[in-house]
């Protein structure tokens, strides 16, 4: 008979001192039960004054023009004056792109997404509470803000700015790692021998210093003096640059970045890999499958939970980026490898401390929103289904 | 079934099949092997080479570098310490008499920082060469800041894993609302900080009394917990100019103190995330049986709990420390000149009037890097215990 | 317990260790620290940090220099000392940004100091640089320790090799350059380029587009001014003139490394010495880096032009360009307007108001120490420290040069560049007006480096650098400005 498991622990006392009780034990017995608030609370003190305040804190700075005076900070109120520079101001090209002329090719694409989304919305209006409508509303008003800038900018043939350059960072650079994270772990989930070896060693990109893994990487793109030129040389490519057009310049800051970021997926991938037990698949392959089908069928819907965790990881922090562009090229040729962080630190260079809180909190904004939505359209349901 | 075991028949299969398909279950094919083998290896490739060029181009001296790239030391190019001399040797107060100074001041400076954390520290000489004074700076922020966090960190977690709490929403609406509030009136009017906050707080414990209680609803643990973790999400540039601010309202700006927390609350939800899954998955049996011999929460906690996690607990901490040693932006923003880092040690040589001097840069930076590929060497065999897996799977 | 113990007598021993500290030599500034901020690098800084280690050892005071992006100085600097963090004591930037901080009242007054220093010769320092450069609003705040004109240098050895004469216009700078470009300027075998100029964002490029702009726009001295119409402060960007310093700036581009978006003035330094560029649009540096070890391609070859003119200039009535002749440009010469830009105004130190009185005093003398002839003179003639000749001493006679390695003629040449551009009534100053960080290295910079990545035409670039002008002189108060360029401009 077992015993039953409490459920509020807190209920639980200690047992009475055989002695009996006096001060000193009072005092522990208080500290004991109030254990719940004192373990709690460093934690919970430390991020709200660190992490909360300074948040709202910012706000204050994105609503207000800043300026440091001979007795120091001194703010203006000028309401969303910062935000509207970011959106239709003198910042507008800078930080969504050159949005017109609009192609024809731009507005089909767009209806279509328009039409998508609400199709969405509409289908979950009768299945979802308040709260959920709530949301997917939200989700939805991103998709086709970040949908009307894609076709606008984009696929009118115009330029983009930086908002969307860091969305290609996230969503270009994390499929990509994905990709080959996901494929060195399954390659190193067969029979191999050193695994631990290559494990140990394909490890190591991640902890290497981002500003480090910048200068490596600069020094290495040198078209001139670096390990590439004789290979350049050879394409005939000695004179192209890469730092010198937008679009090479960013897949280039790509490609670093997941030097450095494969690592992760890869550990977290070939875990999971390690974890589906061998005699599923060595039964399938007795069945006489391909392993094509082994892995689309006994292997995937394992890992896919994890599979998405990581993703949802990697994209959490991929937003953050900053030491890559800003080392490499200094926001890259004009400001096309600005990631929004990096766009925000310039300003802040610049002394307009209040467009550079308010474009911080554009970024806040949308990494919480498409993480959230896909935390909570493709996360939870994989790992509801699992 | 009767073909399939043909098939498998290791005595007469032909050319073909002998390289193409496996020999065994469990087994690879021998051109299935040599195709893994060979991706393995060239990423390997990928992985350590820039690391291979960062470390031979810090032997190399200017016009090794300038003439295009050399690959082999002692054969396309002759290595010499030139990097490290002029990093390490040649600035004015780099010599053993200051270093020696430097790390006697580190040691009086962590005495007085355990007697009295508050009393402001004696500057650590910054007239020693500037790479010493980062190098030490690096390791004693890290180090401190890696424990503070790990400690406070587990602690919320294990409470969070064992305790049930029950704030109530009202609560929480009331105390945002007072920050706000807070905010407001200290930017916008003359009060001071801490009388604003003060105010606040007394503000809060009335109402909590008499408003809050009559909100019923409650979140629990999880929510807190998710609270807790989507803190990662806060991109840092949104308060590291607020921070300034505050650090500098107090006057604890450019001290190792400001740094150490910073670092410490940025990496507060790892701890919590990953020690979470850990005290989770402890049966709770043991916990029970102490609580009943007359436990208090601290021994069962500090005695029972922590020396089991003891392989989980030593990697989040190794992970943390190589966390804290890479962090960059809140240190560019809140240390001006004693507390600098080795990050910003390296960017600043990012610019120089004879063009980026890289083999100078190599040279610092292999000394940034090398602590953090050996700790993540020490970190990888945790790993490969699939210590910190359940985490993520979770 | 055994552990506490050992812990608690640990602690008593080296609390024990805190009262023997080291005796230093005894001076007048005794156990004063000045914590300078400047630019990373050896230049500026490494000669601040190697004459601080001589002032220590005459006064013991520590000076200690830290490094700081380029980028970052003015705003550190700005909020050290604005929110009285004063972690920072001496502040060395360029001059024009002094103009700003002294209107927040944050730049000691240094007059006092000067009227009791002996050894200061402030009558030494050229004119120009003593009261625009070292004085706000009349009185002395910061104290030079360089002093800056961008010039034109060209590869005297290339040009006579292809026929080429020195250009005088802008133009004639593109036409040599194309003729030069892809020849081999260093025995290596390898095509070279035709000019080399630092075009990276966030960098130096701002200033060189000025140095374009100028003789096309400012004609009638330096009162002029070529930014703004003093009058009403209304930005005079978005016109003929600069559209033309634009396109011409980018056409250089042509004949330029390929990567020329992302080199800026250290990576530029490099290729020159290395013997690869036939023309530079440069500061006074190169006249004697060209004597260093590693120039060893080009020593002796590079000579100096003061400044490039203009053909055409900006009838600023009619947004037109027209040619330059004598009434509308009466400094012009042969038909070609003149106007050397003193690009950054020079390195100069500004002391904190809010330091303490000891540390201003010794931060004063350590200045003075800089600016003083005995050291300057020798500092300018060393190419890597950054320093330029900016005393009269230095500028009289190339006698100083030609001790340090260089040839007659070279010095004489590079001396005359420079006082030519020093005597030039047209002469154009480099911004000196609250802000003028933000109107050039943010919003010209960006502008600029977008337009030549193809972000946007240069007519968007205009248009964009006319409006945040516009805002950032709203912010700051127009009628503020107004006057604040009245002072800059000595009008």
């Amino acid at each position: 008979m077992q015993k039953p498991v409490p459920q509020n622990t807190k209920d639980i006392q200690p047992g009475n001192s055989p002695a009996g009780i006096s001060s000193g034990d009072k005092w522990r017995e208080w500290c004991d039960r109030h254990a719940g608030s004192f373990f709690i609370a460093p934690a919970v003190t430390l991020i709200l004054i660190f992490a909360i305040f300074p948040t709202i804190y910012s706000m204050v700075f994105a609503l207000s023009r800043v300026r440091f005076t001979g007795d120091g900070l001194k703010f203006r109120y000028v309401g969303f004056r910062n935000f509207a520079k970011q959106f239709f101001g003198s910042s507008e090209m800078h930080f969504l792109g050159r949005t017109e002329p609009v192609s024809i090719l731009g507005m089909i694409i767009f209806a279509v997404i328009v039409v998508t989304v609400l199709w969405w919305l509409y289908r979950s209006w009768k299945t979802a509470t308040w709260v959920r409508m709530l949301g997917r509303s939200i989700s939805a008003a991103m998709a086709i803000f970040l949908g009307w800038i894609l076709c606008a900018s984009l696929l009118s043939g115009n330029s983009i700015g930086t908002l969307y350059t860091t969305l290609f960072y996230v969503l270009f650079g994390c499929a990509v790692q994905f990709a080959i994270g996901t494929g060195l772990a399954f390659l190193c989930s067969q029979p191999i021998r050193g695994r631990n070896f290559f494990r140990v060693l394909f490890f190591i990109p991640l902890m290497v210093t981002p500003l480090g893994v910048g200068f490596a990487m600069r020094m290495i793109a040198d078209v001139t003096k670096g390990p590439f030129e004789p290979i350049l040389g050879l394409l005939g490519l000695q004179d192209w640059v890469w730092s010198a057009s937008p679009w090479s310049a960013r897949f280039v800051m790509v490609i670093c970045d997941s030097w450095q970021w494969i690592p992760f997926i890869f550990i977290c991938m070939l875990a999971a890999l390690e974890n589906v037990p061998r005699d599923h698949v060595e039964a399938a392959q007795v069945d006489g499958a391909s392993s094509f089908h082994i892995f689309r069928d006994v292997t995937w819907p394992q890992v896919v939970p994890v599979a998405v965790t990581v993703l949802l990881i990697r994209a959490i922090e991929a937003f953050k980026i900053m030491d890559l562009p800003n080392i490499m090229t200094g926001g890259g040729p004009g400001s096309s490898t600005e990631s929004m962080t990096l766009h925000s630190v310039y300003v802040w260079r610049a002394n307009d401390l209040g467009s550079s809180a308010a474009i911080a909190y554009l970024l806040l904004i949308l990494t919480v929103v498409v993480c959230a939505s896909f935390f909570n359209y493709v996360v939870l349901s994989q790992i509801r289904k699992a | 079934m009767k073909d399939v075991i043909v098939k498998f028949d290791p005595q007469n299969r032909s050319l073909m099949e002998r390289l193409f398909e496996p020999p065994a279950i469990g087994k690879m094919a021998p051109f299935t092997k040599v195709v893994v083998y060979s991706f393995l290896a060239i990423w390997s490739f990928f992985v350590l080479f820039p690391i291979y060029w960062v470390i031979i181009t810090s032997f190399k001296d200017a016009a090794a570098v300038n003439q295009g790239p050399n690959f082999i030391p002692f054969i396309d190019f002759q290595p010499t310490l030139d990097a490290w001399r002029i990093n390490f040797t040649a600035d004015p107060y780099c010599d053993i008499a200051s270093i020696a100074r430097q790390i006697y001041l580190l040691a009086h400076n962590s005495v007085i920082f355990v007697l009295s954390p508050f009393v402001s520290l004696q500057p650590m000489e910054p007239q020693i060469c500037k790479i010493y004074l980062a190098f030490t700076n690096s390791v004693v922020i890290s180090i401190i800041s890696t424990i503070f966090c790990v400690a406070v960190g587990s602690m919320a977690a294990y409470a969070l894993a064992r305790i049930q709490y029950k704030p109530k929403f009202g609560n929480i609406m009331i105390f945002v609302l007072l920050i706000l509030a807070v905010t407001l009136m200290t930017t916008y009017s003359g009060i001071p900080w801490w009388m604003s906050s003060a105010v606040a707080l007394a503000l809060f414990f009335f109402l909590a009394r008499s408003i809050g209680r009559h909100f019923k609803m409650s979140l629990g643990n999880g929510d807190i917990l998710f609270w807790m973790i989507s803190q990662r999400i806060l991109p840092p540039i949104v308060v590291v100019v607020p921070l300034y601010v505050m650090f500098q309202a107090v006057g604890l700006l450019d001290t190792h103190l400001a740094l150490i927390l910073l670092y410490a609350v940025a990496n507060l939800p790892i701890v919590v995330w990953l020690m979470h899954d850990f005290f989770a998955n402890l049966p709770i049996e043991l916990e029970e049986s102490a609580q009943l011999d007359g436990a208090t929460r601290f021994g069962i906690f500090w005695e029972i709990v922590m020396p089991l996690t003891r392989p989980g607990l030593a990697a989040t901490t190794l992970l943390i420390l190589v966390l804290n040693w890479n962090e960059y932006l809140f240190a560019v923003f809140l240390a001006t000149v004693k507390v600098q880092t080795m990050p910003i040690m390296v960017a600043a040589k990012n610019t120089g009037e004879k063009g980026v001097l890289w083999w100078e840069m190599c040279a610092v930076t292999v000394v940034m890097i090398i602590p953090v590929i050996i700790m993540s060497i020490l970190l990888t065999r945790f790993i490969s215990k699939g210590v910190l897996l359940g985490a993520v799977k979770g | 317990m055994q552990f506490r113990r050992s812990l608690l007598g640990l602690a008593a021993g080296a609390m024990a260790l805190v009262g023997t500290a080291p005796l230093s030599v005894a001076g007048e500034f005794d156990g004063v620290t000045v914590n300078i901020l400047t630019r990373p690098g050896y230049v500026i800084a490494g000669r601040l940090v190697e004459r601080g280690v001589e002032f220590q050892k005459a006064t013991g005071a520590k000076i200690v220099v830290t490094e700081v992006p380029y980028a970052e100085i003015f705003p550190k600097i700005q909020s050290d000392w604005s929110t009285g963090t004063n972690s920072i004591d001496v502040g060395v930037f360029a001059a024009g940004w002094g103009v700003e901080l002294d209107a927040a009242g944050l730049l000691e007054d240094l007059d006092p100091y000067i009227a009791k220093d002996d050894k200061i010769d402030l009558d030494d320092v050229a004119p120009y640089f003593r009261e625009f450069g070292q004085k706000v609003g009349g009185k002395t705040k910061l104290l030079m320790v360089d002093g800056d004109f961008q010039m034109v240098y060209y590869r005297q050895d290339v040009l006579e090799a292809a026929g080429q004469q020195p250009p005088k216009t802008w133009e004639d700078y593109i036409d040599v350059a194309s003729k030069i470009h892809g020849t081999d300027m260093n025995g290596d075998g390898e095509g070279d380029f035709g000019s080399c100029i630092f075009k990276k964002r966030n960098a130096q490029s701002y200033f060189a587009i000025q140095t374009f702009a100028a003789p096309i726009v400012q004609t009638k001295g330096t009162a002029q001014g070529f930014h703004f119409d003093s009058a009403t402060m209304k930005p005079i960007i978005n016109n003929a003139g600069w559209k033309k310093a634009f396109e011409l700036y980018k056409e250089t581009g042509k004949y330029g490394p390929p990567d020329e978006l992302n080199l800026d003035i250290g990576d530029t330094r490099a290729l020159f010495k290395a013997g690869r560029c036939g023309l530079l649009v440069e500061w006074g540096d190169p006249g004697p880096l060209q004597l260093d070890d590693d120039a060893a391609a080009i020593k002796g070859k590079l000579y100096a032009i003061s400044g490039l003119g203009s053909r055409m200039v900006l009838n600023r009535s009619t947004g037109k360009l027209v040619p330059a002749i004598k009434s509308n440009a009466p400094h012009s010469v042969d038909g070609i307007n003149y106007a050397p830009f003193a690009a950054f105004g020079g390195w100069a130190g500004a002391i904190n108001k809010k330091a303490d009185q000891k540390k201003k005093a010794a931060a004063y003398a350590f200045l003075s120490y800089m600016n003083q002839s005995a050291q300057s003179s020798v500092d300018v003639t060393i190419g890597a420290t950054g320093y330029n000749p900016y005393r009269l001493s230095q500028l009289s006679s190339p006698d100083l040069f030609i001790e340090a390695g260089m040839p007659k003629e070279l010095a004489e040449n590079y001396i005359g560049a420079i006082n030519g551009a020093l005597s030039n009534l047209n002469m154009a100053s480099d911004m000196k007006i609250p802000g003028a960080q933000s109107y050039t290295s943010v919003v010209l910079d960006t502008e600029l480096a977008r337009y030549l990545a193809g972000e946007i035409t240069v007519d968007e670039a205009l248009e964009n650098i006319e409006e945040g002008w516009e805002e950032i002189t709203e912010d700051f108060g127009r009628d503020e400005q107004i006057a604040a360029q009245a002072l800059a401009l000595g009008s």
